[in-house]
Parts: C-alpha cells; sequence; structure tokens
C-alpha cells in the first residue's frame, strides 16, 4: 500500500477549485451568504431569547430561588418561611453564590386619592437586592430604599400615573395578614423606579422588608430567597443548594420556575439547529451541481490520472479534498461576515417601530445579537459535515469511471 | 523473461445486435527492452491492445501477463498500482494535467509512489534535461506547445524507471520534425534505460524506428516481424 | 417576448442536455417552495388563531370609550348612559354585538385569602355575544341577567382565593368618586381561558351590581362591538361616530386597544422573511450558476449559429426560455407538493416539542393549522420563480457580447 501523498492532492485540489472562477466565486457566495444568514439569524434570536431571560430574572426570581414548598401554587402570605438557618446561611456564602437576598412577597392593592391598583409589595433588604434585582440600579426619581426599616414605598414609574399621584404623595397599600385579617397601611412614596418593561413597572412596589413583616404581623418570616449565581446559562454552581430542599422549603432554578422561558431555551437550540441544515439544504442543490459540473469537466483528466497509476480512492480523496476546501472557504467568509455584522450591531437593533410586540413578548424594544461560540461550532460542523456528504456522490462517480471510458470521453 | 503475454486475448465491443471483434484472439509475446510498433489502420484494435496490456480495460476473454504477472484477474486499485509502478504510459493528446505545471506534471507519479521530495526534484530536473525542456520546468500545459507536451508526458512517462511505456500514436498531433525528434527521444531511452516501447502508429517514419513491426488488421495480428 | 415554435422545442432539448444539471436546479426550487409554502400558510393559520384569541376574548374588534381612557384607564373616564347608547347601536347595526363594561380594582377576600384583582362588570344578556370567556366557563355557569351577587372567577382565582362554586367573596375598593366601596358575591362559575393573565386577575359580575357597589350611576367604561370582520371596520365605525357625538367619547379599533397584537404579527413575519429572503437569493444563485456554465459550455455552439446569421438577442431569449422552463417547472412541482403537505398538517396540525408551553403565554393552541389559500400558495413561488428570471440576466447578457469568431475558437 503506498502512502496517501497528501499534498499533491491538496495542490490539485486548490488548483482545481479556481480553474472555472466564475463558478467558483457564484459558489462561494451562495455558502458566504449562507453561513451568514446562520449566523446571523441565530445570533439576533439568540439576543432576543438573552434579554428575555435576563430581563425576567432580573424582575426577581433570581438563578435560583428558594420558597415554601406551596408558594408557588399560591404565592400568599400564608405560605411564607422562616428566616435562614444556619445551615442555609453557610450553604449561601459557597462560592458559586454571587448574591442573595430574602424578600416578602405578597399580592396587594394600592390606592392613591384618584385611583386603585393591583399590585405586588415587596419587601426588601436594599443592600443585598444591589446587583440581584432592577430596581436599585434603575431609580430615577427620589431615593432607594435605605435599610430594612425603611418606611418608604417606592413605586414604577407607569404604577405613579396610573394612581395620578408623585414622589412625596401618600398612598394605601391594603393586603392580608397571617389570619387574613385586612390589614393596611400609609405609605408616602420616596423613589420611582423605571423598567425596560411597562408591565414591570405595574407589577411591584417596594418597602424595607422589616416594615413589610411587621405590617403584615409575620414576624422574621420571608416568602423567598432569589439567588444569583455566575451565569444564567448554567446554574450548576448552585445546586448544592438543591441538597437543601425539604419539607419546609422549595429550590428550583429560574427554567422550571418560568416554564415559558425555560422552554424557549430549550426549543431555540433545536430551532437553530432547523435553520442551519434548511439553509444549508438549499444551498446543496447548488454544492452538488458545482461538484458534477466539475467532475464532468474533467473526466478525460480523470482517466489520464487512472492510467498513470492513481488508485480510484485517491480520486474520491480528490474530489472530496476539493468539497472540502470549497466549504472551508465559504465558511470562513461567512464566519468572518457574520462576526463583523454582529459588532457592527453592538449597539443593537433599534425595534421601536414595533415596541408594543416586543413589550407583548417579554422583550426590550433594542435588541443585541449574541454570536455565542457554540454556535459557530455548531454551524461549521454541520456545514463541514453535510457538505462532504453532500461531495460523496459526485466524488463516487468519479472514482468508478472506467479508465478507457473517461480518456476517450470529449 | 517476457515482459507482455497475451494469450488468446479477445475483447468484443456490443453495439445494437452487432459485434464489434477489437481483439480476436490475439497471441503475442513481447520480450524485455524490446522496441515495438503495433501499425495497422484505425479500428484494426491496436489501442485496445494497448490498453489491455496496461489494464485499462478488461478483455473479453483470454488471458494477459504483464512481467510475469497475470493481470486480467486483478481489481482497479491493484490495476492502478501495477501501472504505478511498471508501467508509463504516452497518449495521442490530452496527456497532461492542466492545473499542474510540467516539472509537478513530470512529479506527479513519484509523489503518488511516495518518493521524497529531494529526490524527485533531482530526477525530474534530470529527465527534463534530457528531453530537453529543462528552461520550461513551470511552464503550464497551455503555456507549452503540442511538442514540447509530448516530450513532458514522455519524460513523465519514464522518470519512474517503469518496464515498459506504452505509447498510443503519440506522434499523431505533431509535425514531422517534431515526430522524429520524439522517436529518437524513445530510441534513445530504450537504450540507455533498458525499458521496453510499445508503439502504436499508422505513420510510416514511426515504424521505420521499429526494431519488430506488428501489423493488425480487424484485431488480429496479420504480421509479425523483426526490422 | 417573442416565443416560436423552434425556439422553444430548443430550449426544451437543451435542458435535457444534462438531466443531472437540469434536475438538482429544479430541485432547489422545488425544496424552497415547498418550503415557503408551508411556512407561509402556517403562519396565515397562525395569525389567524393569533387575532381570533386575543380579540374574541376580551378586547373585541371595537371599543366606544372616554376619551383617553385608553392611555389611562382611570375610574371616573366613563360612557356616560351605557346602557341606553348600547341599545341606540343595537337598533342602528344589527349584524353587529354590542355589550357594556365597566371596570375597577378591588381587594377580593374569600374566608382565608385576599387578592387585588380586575373586576368587569358585564350585561349577562350581552356578553357572550362579543366575548368567548363566557362559553370557557368550566364550573358551574356564565351569570344571568336575573343573577343578584353572583361573580364569575378564573380558575387560578378560585386556587389562590380557595373557593369554590357558592362562597361567598368580599369586595374592598374605591368608586368613581374615590370613596371606599365595598360589595358581595357568590361564586357561581369559574372561566378557564387558557389566558394566565386572565384566569388569574379576572372577575365578572353583573354591570348592575357593578355600577351600584361602585358609585357608577348608569354609566360603563366601554362598549365593546364584535363586527362581521375584523378586517373591515369602516362601516361600522362611521354609524358609531354618527351615533355617538357626545363629546369626550371616541371610538377605538382593534389595533388601537391591542397595538402589541397587529406588530407581533408585523415582526413575525419580518423574521420570517428575512429567512425567506435567505433561501431565495440561495436558489437565484445555483439557478446563476447553472445558467452560467450552460452558457459557457455552449460558446461554441453560440459562436457557429451566429455566423450562421441568428441575431445575438435570440439567443439571449433562448437562455431566459430556459430558465423560464425550469423555474415553471420548479413552481408547479413546489405548489402541488407543498399544497400537499400544507393539506396533511391542515388536517393533523403541526406542532413542535416546546411549542404547547410557548403557545400558552400568547393564549394560543399547542397545535397549529396552516392554512391554505390562493395567496399563502402562490406567493412564495411566485418570488423564487420571478428572482430565478433575474438570475438569468447576467448569463443571457454575456450572449450579447459574444465575438461569433473568438466563440467559435472557444475550446
Amino acid at each position: 500500500m503506498t502512502p496517501m501523498p497528501g499534498a499533491v492532492l491538496f495542490r490539485l485540489a486548490w488548483r482545481n477549485l479556481w480553474r472555472n472562477y466564475r463558478r467558483t466565486i457564484i459558489m462561494l457566495a451562495a455558502i458566504t451568504l449562507g453561513v451568514w444568514a446562520m449566523l446571523f439569524m441565530t445570533a439576533v434570536m439568540r439576543g432576543m431569547v438573552d434579554d428575555m431571560v435576563q430581563t425576567a430574572v432580573r424582575s426577581l426570581p433570581g438563578h435560583v430561588q428558594i420558597h415554601h414548598p406551596e408558594y408557588r401554587d399560591d404565592p400568599s402570605i400564608a405560605n411564607s418561611m422562616p428566616p435562614p438557618d444556619q445551615m442555609l446561611l453557610d450553604a449561601l456564602a459557597q462560592a458559586g453564590v454571587v448574591a442573595w437576598a430574602g424578600r416578602v412577597r405578597v399580592p396587594a392593592v394600592i390606592t392613591s386619592e384618584r385611583d386603585t391598583r393591583g399590585t405586588t409589595l415587596v419587601g426588601i433588604d436594599p443592600e443585598a437586592e444591589t446587583g440581584l434585582s432592577f430596581v436599585s440600579d434603575d431609580i430615577v426619581e427620589g431615593r432607594f430604599l435605605g435599610s430594612p426599616d425603611d418606611k418608604g414605598l417606592v413605586v414604577g414609574r407607569k404604577m405613579i400615573d396610573d394612581l395620578e399621584t408623585r414622589l412625596g404623595r401618600r398612598v394605601v397599600v391594603m393586603s392580608q395578614d397571617p389570619d387574613n385579617e385586612i390589614v393596611d397601611r400609609g405609605f408616602r412614596i420616596v423613589g420611582v423606579y423605571e423598567a425596560n418593561l411597562e408591565n414591570l413597572e405595574e407589577a411591584f412596589v417596594f418597602t424595607g422588608r422589616r416594615y413589610a413583616q411587621s405590617m403584615l404581623n409575620m414576624d422574621e418570616s420571608i416568602s423567598e430567597i432569589a439567588v444569583l449565581g455566575k451565569s444564567y446559562r448554567d446554574v450548576s454552581d448552585l445546586s448544592h443548594l438543591k441538597q437543601l430542599e425539604g419539607s419546609a422549603r422549595e429550590v428550583l432554578p429560574w427554567y422550571e420556575l418560568d416554564a415559558y422561558l425555560g422552554t424557549m431555551l430549550s426549543t431555540m437550540d433545536g430551532f437553530v439547529l432547523v435553520w442551519i441544515i434548511v439553509v444549508f439544504l438549499t444551498l446543496s442543490f447548488g454544492l452538488v451541481n458545482t461538484l458534477v459540473m466539475a467532475v464532468f469537466e474533467r473526466i478525460r483528466e480523470i482517466g489520464l490520472m487512472q492510467a498513470l497509476g492513481m488508485r480510484p480512492s485517491m480520486i474520491l480523496i480528490q474530489v472530496l479534498l476539493e468539497t472540502f476546501l470549497l466549504l472551508a472557504v465559504g465558511l470562513a467568509a461567512g464566519n468572518l461576515l457574520a462576526v463583523v455584522s454582529v459588532a457592527a450591531l453592538s449597539d443593537g437593533i433599534d425595534l421601536s417601530i414595533v415596541s408594543e410586540a416586543m413589550q407583548w413578548m417579554g422583550v426590550a424594544d433594542v435588541l443585541y445579537p449574541a454570536l455565542e461560540i457554540r454556535d459557530l461550532v455548531t454551524t461549521n460542523v454541520v456545514v463541514i459535515v453535510l457538505g462532504l456528504l453532500a461531495g460523496l456522490s459526485p466524488a463516487w462517480r468519479a472514482s468508478r469511471y472506467q479508465p478507457v471510458e473517461a480518456l476517450t470521453k470529449v | 523473461m517476457s515482459s507482455v503475454r497475451c494469450v488468446a486475448l479477445c475483447r468484443f465491443f456490443f453495439q445494437g445486435d452487432q459485434t464489434i471483434k477489437a481483439l480476436d484472439h490475439v497471441d503475442l509475446e513481447i520480450d524485455e527492452r524490446e522496441f515495438v510498433c503495433l501499425s495497422g489502420p484505425s479500428g484494426s484494435g491496436k489501442t485496445t491492445l494497448l490498453n489491455a496490456i496496461g489494464g485499462l480495460d478488461k478483455p473479453t476473454s483470454g488471458e494477459v501477463w504483464v512481467a510475469g504477472k497475470r493481470i486480467d484477474t486483478l481489481g482497479k486499485s491493484e490495476l492502478a498500482n501495477m501501472r504505478l509502478h511498471q508501467i508509463g504510459f504516452v497518449f495521442q493528446a490530452y496527456n497532461l494535467i492542466p492545473v499542474l505545471t510540467a516539472r509537478e506534471n513530470i512529479e506527479f507519479v513519484m509523489q503518488v509512489q511516495g518518493v521524497d521530495p529531494e529526490q524527485r526534484r533531482r530526477r525530474s530536473m534530470s529527465i527534463l534535461g534530457e528531453v530537453g525542456m529543462d528552461d520550461m520546468e513551470d511552464r503550464r500545459p497551455a503555456q507549452l506547445s503540442g511538442g514540447q507536451q509530448q516530450r513532458v508526458a514522455v519524460a513523465r512517462a519514464i522518470v519512474s524507471k517503469p518496464a515498459m511505456v506504452l505509447a498510443d500514436e503519440p506522434t499523431a498531433n505533431l509535425d514531422s520534425v517534431t515526430a522524429e525528434h520524439l522517436m529518437d527521444l524513445f530510441v534513445r531511452l530504450n537504450e540507455t534505460h533498458d525499458t521496453t516501447f510499445v508503439i502504436s502508429t499508422h505513420d510510416q517514419r514511426v515504424m521505420s524506428y521499429a526494431r519488430r513491426l506488428i501489423g493488425m488488421v480487424d484485431g488480429r495480428i496479420v504480421t509479425d516481424e523483426a526490422h | 417576448m417573442r416565443v416560436d415554435n423552434i425556439t422553444l422545442s430548443l430550449a426544451w432539448r437543451n435542458l435535457w442536455r444534462h438531466p443531472r444539471r437540469t434536475w438538482l436546479t429544479v430541485g432547489a426550487m422545488v425544496f424552497s417552495n415547498i418550503l415557503l409554502v408551508f411556512m407561509i400558510s402556517l403562519q396565515f393559520g397562525m395569525y389567524r388563531v393569533m387575532y381570533d384569541n386575543s380579540l374574541s376574548l376580551i378586547t373585541g374588534h371595537l371599543q366606544v370609550q372616554a376619551e383617553g381612557y385608553i392611555d389611562e384607564p382611570r375610574m371616573r373616564s366613563t360612557v356616560p348612559a351605557a346602557g341606553g347608547l348600547a341599545n341606540a347601536l343595537r337598533q342602528a347595526m344589527p349584524a353587529n354585538n354590542v355589550a357594556v363594561r365597566a371596570m375597577a380594582f378591588a381587594l377580593v377576600s374569600s374566608a382565608e385569602r385576599s387578592l387585588g384583582v380586575q373586576v368587569v362588570g358585564v350585561q349577562p344578556s350581552y356578553e357572550p355575544d362579543v366575548s368567548n370567556l363566557p362559553g370557557l366557563v368550566k364550573q358551574g355557569r356564565f351569570l344571568k341577567a336575573s343573577d343578584e351577587r353572583a361573580a364569575v372567577i378564573g380558575s387560578s382565582l378560585s386556587r389562590n382565593l380557595k373557593v369554590g362554586l357558592g362562597d361567598e367573596l368580599t369586595l374592598f375598593g374605591s368608586g368613581r368618586d374615590g370613596s371606599f366601596a365595598a360589595g358581595i358575591a357568590n361564586v357561581v362559575g369559574i372561566f378557564e381561558s387558557g389566558s394566565n393573565d386572565i384566569d388569574r386577575s379576572f372577575m365578572q359580575i353583573p354591570l348592575t351590581e357593578f355600577q351600584e357597589v361602585f358609585f357608577m350611576g348608569d354609566q360603563g367604561h366601554s362598549i365593546v362591538v364584535m363586527t362581521p370582520d375584523l378586517f373591515e371596520l369602516e362601516p361600522a365605525m362611521s354609524t358609531i361616530r354618527s351615533i355617538v357625538d357626545a363629546d369626550g367619547l371616541v371610538v377605538h379599533d382593534w389595533d388601537e386597544l391591542q397595538p402589541g397584537l397587529r406588530q407581533s404579527v408585523q415582526a413575525d413575519m419580518a423574521s420570517a422573511w428575512f429567512m425567506y429572503a435567505v433561501l431565495i437569493v440561495l436558489v437565484a444563485f445555483s439557478v446563476l450558476n447553472t445558467q452560467l456554465m450552460s452558457v459557457l459550455d455552449r460558446t461554441r455552439e453560440f459562436g457557429i449559429v451566429m455566423a450562421l446569421g441568428l441575431a445575438p438577442i435570440r439567443l439571449g431569449r433562448l437562455v431566459f426560455l430556459e430558465t423560464g422552463i425550469m423555474a415553471g417547472l420548479g413552481l408547479l412541482l413546489g405548489v402541488a407538493a407543498g399544497s400537499a403537505v400544507v393539506s396533511w398538517f391542515g388536517f393533523h396540525g403541526f406542532t413542535y416539542p416546546g411549542l404547547e408551553e410557548m403557545s400558552a403565554r400568547f393564549n394560543l393552541p399547542g397545535r397549529i393549522y396552516p392554512s391554505a389559500s390562493f395567496a399563502s400558495l402562490i406567493w412564495g413561488p411566485s418570488v423564487v420563480f420571478l428572482a430565478c428570471l433575474a438570475a438569468a440576466i447576467y448569463p443571457a447578457a454575456k450572449l450579447l457580447r459574444l465575438q461569433p469568431v473568438a466563440a467559435m475558437r472557444a475550446a
């Protein structure tokens, strides 16, 4: 068995590629466009889902949430839990935890002298919330809460408009205590926040945790503990918390808390693959055609090489090598174009003309395309593998020609 | 030991209900270092005989032996290997791979054989000199005349020192002066390299170089004489 | 373009000189056409369900409201004498359905729980004509005109309040004038709309009851109108405008009432068209490649016929004709196969893992039925057809610059 003469096969494949440069350039343009579209579309969709998840995670649940086992079904004060014990505190002090905060969170009705709205009253430890939820960063008027004992109320921009009230005015918040007695208390509005989604500005009003506990007669109990890890994509750093689950508490990652987003994220992976394959299949007809033509034009030469002693397997490899080079050049250009176009859009794509729809879907109206390494890898691997499969049929035919017939072909 | 031996070699082509007997029970023996010309009108079976000897074509029946080995029963890859190491081919035209330069064309066979680059270069340069093409190593086939292309083809056919060169109408596309140069080259190579030459032709001048002249008509050998 | 029989048969025969090449090119068209026909039909099917589901639950096609209520829904932004106005509308437009509603937030308490709830006063005899929510009552029944102190609530709300049929609820809120409002209602029905928001925070009581509890007198917040066709609103709107001449009242169509809806469709269409455009351009590239090669292959042949006196323009026409035949084949086969795919899924429905969970958020079913129409079947393939013809321009133009002598010498 003679060794595979790699260098000469490579040289032949490369030069043959540029023999009919028009055809090669058209095919390369098609591959480049296809690869760009695969990556760009994926980046836009990843960006959108990213934004949805991050918005959702910032709008309170955190990456992992700990609460009473019944709380998810019935988020009322009756399903609160005691403050974290030493074991839980130890677990929360471990390396994977970036931040955590305990909260009181109950449904409530808020009334100004003008109007009434339903909302959620959240009692927080202001310092612990920094970086964990959106309120602390997004105060646009007045101040943020100072301590767990703060008696002030921080409300959303939309809420303050709904209630026709303003900073410094008093509002009444009504809820129930653990015995289902209606409790109400007057609050002064000390701060106003803005969120990237309007409905978030109505969903929550914030006060100091201890003040909320005293209003609701719940002693030191809290409704939930939100935990922030390093990244929402991978919460395995926080898996040790899961071991603390028991009859008194439930520990859930965000994608189980919000099944919609969890499904969205996993469906996205499937969709990306389907999109890549569909674009590739559309390309593949032209690819096979190009290769068939390239082989057809060279039948004589193939006969000649056979006469000179080239084995059929080497001819097969030579055509596959040519396919590979064509794909590789197209992929390189497509990848480059995608990286450049995503970088050029790093300031975001303005979708404000359809902002209502974006609100509806839970997305901000500026979209940041996110080109991820794994999508790059998937795209390149899929294109190379399927491309070589497509090249297999012309390559096989090329290697099966009878030398005499090939040599006498005009 | 004989270089080539054919026993009752037949190659039939079927066209509709007609059977064309391109080779009809040919018995032939060619010894090492012979310089043989196959002559005959077109369609007499010269090319078919060369193709059968070179293992490019499968006979319908009969036996083909090359260098003491029966080849008509071999598979495609084994045949390719046999050609690679034992036979050099020169065709009438389109002999060269268009995307490779003259030198790369000559080195092609050696590269497939796995000869190391330094030796390849040495041998290709010396053979280029031998066929008088030493200043044209970097030209592509399209930049060479027909005669130059044939000389490169000959250089490639003999560079790895095959036992036998099969040439199918090598002078058909050449003017008479160039054809004479080419035949001189063949004769010289036959003498200096001990290579067996089997050349098909219907050109009288080519036949005059032959030391053994085999005449073919309708797929049969009709004359076989020393010259 | 004038085409004689000889050119036509020449074009046809030329195509089949390389059957493999021709089929691969037609194959690309057929593939993308099937995909386009299926996707566009699926989109149309989905949009229809989206419109129906999101409008018929609450919004309706048109609403008469006080000016400004749409942006800031305040208790005191009311429609005066709403019941009478609704009757007038019913008489003027018998083909349309009309009902009055009033809305307020209230703290609703059961024996165990208290929650903030959107309380809606509805006309029990008219509400089922403008909304499919009454039809979605899964336990008990919808409100009746004769009901007193009755309420229907969402399924999640009933769970959260820990109440069932017959249980009593107390309402606390503020009335139209800002004074304290309180009322009592017994649960007579529990609905499951499929929309989380509505099932969790929606409660309906009779309008008269609502007006009493919240000190509304004869006023309401909106008059909801369902027209026969949601895309033909102008006649109804002008009739309504002629009747509702009071100052401070306006008519909104569903697009104003739910701006997210049309925009969602538009956003979805935009991203879909990006994908379609990519597929179509890729097919065009494939045609460009094939036709350019087929022209270059035949350079010598074209040189000969030009030398015989054929005008280059006729050769260009020939190339277009060949492309047209391929594109026509692609169109026919694509539409035929696409229709088959659409009708199969139109019968069985189309779904994929995760669709059900995701659709639930937008109140959509977990299975989409593509809706085939002439437009949905022909739109995509027509664009592909035109793109393919456009791709033949460059190869055809090359012929116009062909020099007969040089062409005949070409290898």
